[in-house]
This record gives structure tokens, sequence and C-alpha cells, in this order.
């Protein structure tokens, strides 16, 4: 069995997971079908931001991988070419 | 009659041989107690290379001496040690006067030379029908040995793998963030690669001795990226694949760090395997 401290992290990550997919379910899949009066949509952003936002969040994850893999070479190939 | 399939759903590599294995299956079925007349017995090779194992190579060796000897099968350790600083060869030859030559054989070499020549040269020096790999700092246990082998026997598997992430399977003495990586890391091998098995990276496999030259022959890549390509090419090939759970014991002294650089060689392994398989 994983640590204290690790299942606590392992289960606030699992909730977090949940939350965010239930919020975008019910953004994208349940409120097209709710009248738009309702009092429930107070609650969502407007409906443009449930694609701009997984859009950027995607290119800022490609990106800071990007930048992680070349300051790992960088740093591999400094030292060699000082030699 | 006709095509045979394994556990996995693969079918199998040789329907004739298949047949022949068991008819003969079957005939020991019918004369068992009556006779002895049975087919070639197993012998299991284990390949131990090391490096600075000084302390270790003695607990690893009784370990192996204890559960090979309480199950009763036929086996010999191969040690072959990368030329070590610390008088890990002069351990292991005190060793072999202990157990004995048949038991414990040397076949050292003069320098760091890697994992994968290490294992074409055990391979050579092998007198065994079927290979066990592991690592020599205990982060293996040889408990799980007899394990392997009755799996192996069960399915008529080519390779048995230990796995950390199925079943009771785990690992001790990783911190989060090293567990993150590792399941991450499976996670992206899972799907890039569709193994077929759950964990590709351990180093803790039992092999037929004719399967694993074949693997070794075939396999370009070094360190984690080889074991990797060992089951992705045995899956190409048609090999079927058993797995056991086990339990990994990070090294306890030392703490193996695992920097970017080798996150980076992983991720450059792994899209080579992807583009190449």
């Amino acid at each position: 069995m994983a640590t204290g401290a690790d299942q606590v992290a392992g289960m606030s990550l699992v909730a977090f997971s949940l939350l965010l997919f239930s919020y975008y379910t019910v953004w994208v899949i349940v409120l097209p079908f709710v009248d738009s009066d309702h009092m429930v949509h107070s609650f969502f952003l407007p409906r443009e931001y449930s694609v701009i936002l997984p859009g950027v969040a995607a290119l800022v994850f490609i990106l800071c991988v990007g930048l992680f893999v070349g300051i790992v070479t960088w740093k591999n190939h400094k030292p060699k070419k000082m030699d | 009659m006709g095509s045979s399939f394994n556990i996995l759903g693969q079918a199998g590599k040789h329907p004739i041989e298949e047949e022949r294995r068991q008819l003969v299956r079957s005939n020991m079925a019918s004369r068992r107690g009556s006779g002895k007349s049975r087919v070639k017995k197993d012998k299991y090779s284990v390949l131990l290379p090391t490096y600075n194992e000084r302390e270790n190579l003695p607990l690893i060796v009784w370990l192996l001496v204890k559960y090979f000897g309480e199950s009763g099968f036929d086996y010999e350790i191969i040690v072959i040690d990368d030329g070590s600083p610390d008088g890990t060869l002069q351990v292991a030859q005190q060793l072999q006067d202990i157990y004995g030559g048949d038991r414990i054989l040397l076949r050292p070499r003069e320098k760091k030379l890697g994992l994968g020549t290490a294992y074409i040269h055990g391979i050579k020096h092998a007198t065994g029908n079927f290979i066990i790999i592991m690592d020599a700092d205990l982060s293996h246990h040889p408990k799980f040995i007899p394990e392997f082998i009755q799996k192996q026997k069960e399915g008529e598997f080519d390779v048995v793998s230990g796995t950390r992430y199925s079943g009771n399977g785990g690992v001790y003495g990783w911190d989060l963030r090293r567990k993150l990586i590792s399941r991450g890391a499976n996670f992206l091998t899972q799907v890039l690669l569709r193994p077929g098995a759950s964990d590709l990276t351990g180093s803790f496999r039992l092999y037929k001795k004719e399967v694993l030259e074949q693997l070794v022959e075939r396999c370009v890549s070094k360190g984690y990226v080889f074991q990797m390509e060992m089951i992705v090419r045995a899956r190409q090939l048609g090999y079927s694949i058993g797995e056991v759970p086990i339990s990994f014991v990070d090294r306890v002294y030392g703490e193996s760090k695992l920097g970017g650089n080798e996150i980076v060689s992983f991720l450059k392994g792994l899209l080579t395997l992807f583009a190449t398989t």
C-alpha cells in the first residue's frame, strides 16, 4: 500500500479529474438542452471557452514538453562542447 | 487440430510442434507414476550481470540457492562481472568454492560493456534451456522465480515477465515524483505501442533460451528502452508472454535518481520504437 501522503495525493488527483470531467460534460452535453433562461447557465462560462480553454491548455502543455526536452538537450551538449 | 491458440489469443508459431507437445503431455499424463521415460529435464540459467555488487552478490546467490533448492529445479548461476573495481570477482570466486563450480559459473569481462552484450555473453555459456534475467542489486527477490517457472509451465509461455503494474505487483521505496513518472511513462508506452504486457521496462524475466537469442539479435537500443524493445519484438515475432506480479525494492542506499536526461532518452527511444515497429 502506498504511504499516507501518497494516497492523499492520488485521491486528490482522482477527485480533481472527476470534477473537471463532470464540469466539462455538463457544459458541453447537458447545457445545450437546457432553456437559455434557466439559472444553471450562470455557473458556466460562455460556450466558446469550452473549445478555447482546452486548446490553450494543450498548447501550453506541448510548449512545456518542448522546453523541457530543449533544456535537457542543451545542458547535455554544453559540457561536451566545453571539453 | 490445425491452428492452436495460446492464452493471449495469438496463433501458435509452429502448429506441428504444438501438437507434438500436446501428445507428449498426454503421454506423460497417462504414464504418470508408471515409468521414468520423461522428456529432457528443464534447467534454468540465471544471468547476473554485475558491476560493483560486492556486498549484494553473496546475498543474492544465497537466496537463489535457497529458493531453487526448495523448488527442486535444476539451475546454474552465471555471474558476468564487468571488471568491477571493488573486487566483486574475488567474492564471486569465493562463492564458487562454496557452492560448487557447476552451480556458479564465472564469465567476467574486462570492462563495462553494457547489458545487451552481457546477455549475449551469458547465453553463449549457458547450458540451461531457460534463461532468467534479473538485477543483482537485490531489487528483484529470487522468491518470485518459482512463480515464474510455474507460470511458464502453465501456459507454455515463451517469455514470462515480472510486472510491477498489475495484480499485486508494486514498488517499494519510490517517492511520489518517481511513481508519477513511472506511471506516466507506462501509460504513454501502452498508448503508443499497445504491447500486450503491463510492465515494459522491468528486467526480471524468464525466457526460453532460443527466444532470448532471437530477441537480443534483433534489438538495437540501450538502457530502459532495451527492455521495452525486447517485449515489443517478442510480440512482433508472435511469442507468447505471461506475467507474474512482483515487488520491486528500490536500492536503499544512494537513491538512483531519475534525471531529465533519462526521461529524454526514454522518450526518444519510445518514439523510435513507435516509428519502427
